[in-house]
């Protein structure tokens, strides 16, 4: 009796005594999370399924200092209430401008330094920076990479792209599903200026 | 043949197990103080001019907590010290005074350096409004507005004074 006591207690230090381990993974590393609302609708949380999306949190991604691109899935701090996580697309980054949607006072605004600009793909149901205007990098947590669940979705979260159409290749509801991803990033994207890099202007001779 | 050349190096085997358990028990160490570090609290080093009649512009030691944040948000009241992640570069932390809280009306920039002194704003919810105790050189919510809760990581509860080796309350 007493040796198995012994037994179950040595097991028990020895998982807390490597949970640190774990923990750091999950905080600097990845993690898994169920995604709810609809302000992300169709990439997350489509109304086909029944069942809220379990997504693969990329910590790695943005602890590492890789710059966070526009069209990037990421999950961040809600600036108007803390203790809330939202997702949003990254629609534009620092030195960029953006037309805005309706209701944000100004028709175009300037995304200031070691900000972004986020909107939910659902401009119907979705409170983003449209409402709270653009968000400082410090609050970002994770890009969101993959989606492990439901199964019939599973895959990689990709920037949108233009479906592949060539003879002999059938434009099913998976073809149309990523054109329309596609044409709805297009029209993001059409909103945003961008001021060319240091290292893009051409030199004056 | 394979077996014997196993039990030949068997010593070497031993001993890059060895280092092989050894480094991961060092990792784990090093993620423990990395946790306490961010989620409890720490000592650290304070830096730069814009908090200087309370902190010195080099080399001053302050207590942050953490934990006392993470609990309860949005317990913070007027005049205290946190810190928090610069708004323009999310590499950095910085320490500043909490002047507004949500809804307060604020006035941008006393001193007539920044706007002129007559401006005055509304924090809006969820958000607060900072600065350095040195206004002649700081960078604070004049430069960028309110910045929002989220962005604390948590309270400055004391100074250690290095010389005398006391720990005094701000």
């Amino acid at each position: 009796m007493t040796i198995t006591r012994s037994h179950a207690l040595t097991r028990t230090l020895r998982v807390l005594y490597w949970l640190p381990l774990g923990i750091a993974f999950t905080h600097y590393g990845y993690t898994v999370k169920t995604v709810r609302g609809r302000s992300m609708q169709p990439t997350l949380n489509p109304d086909t399924s029944t069942w809220d999306d379990i997504v693969v949190f990329d910590r790695l991604g943005v602890h590492s200092g890789k710059p966070i691109a526009r069209g990037d899935v990421v999950s961040l701090r809600d600036p108007v209430d803390s203790r809330k996580m939202i997702v949003k697309r990254v629609v534009a980054v620092a030195d960029d401008f953006v037309q805005t949607l309706p209701p944000y006072p100004d028709a175009e605004v300037f995304v200031p330094e070691g900000h972004i600009w986020v909107e939910g793909d659902e401009p119907f149901r979705t409170l983003d920076s449209n409402t709270f205007g653009p968000v400082p990098l410090g609050l970002v947590d994770a890009k969101l990479s993959y989606i492990i669940w439901p199964l019939h979705r599973i895959g990689p979260l990709n920037h949108p792209e233009p479906p592949i159409s060539k003879m002999g290749v059938p434009r099913d509801s998976h073809w149309r599903d990523a054109m329309a991803a596609f044409e709805r990033e297009r029209k993001r994207q059409s909103r945003i200026t961008t001021t060319p890099a240091e290292s893009d202007k051409t030199p004056v001779p | 043949m394979t077996q014997s050349w196993f039990l030949a190096h068997a010593t070497q085997f031993k001993v890059l197990r060895n280092v092989a358990v050894g480094c991961i028990h060092a990792v784990n160490i090093v993620c423990i103080f990395h946790l306490f570090k961010e989620h409890i609290g720490s000592p650290c080093l304070t830096d730069g001019p814009s908090m200087l009649p309370t902190f010195e512009t080099t080399g001053e030691i302050a207590i942050e907590s953490i934990l006392s944040h993470r609990l309860a948000p949005y317990n913070l009241t007027r005049g205290e010290l946190v810190s928090l992640r610069s708004p323009m570069k999310p590499n950095r932390i910085i320490c500043k005074r909490i002047i507004g809280l949500p809804g307060d009306v604020v006035c941008v920039d006393p001193t007539g350096l920044k706007a002129p002194s007559r401006e005055h704003v509304v924090v809006p919810k969820g958000h607060v409004w900072i600065a350095g105790d040195n206004a002649a050189c700081s960078t604070d919510s004049r430069d960028y507005g309110p910045v929002s809760v989220g962005l604390i990581r948590g309270r400055i509860i004391a100074r250690v004074c290095c010389l005398s080796m006391s720990v005094k309350i701000v």
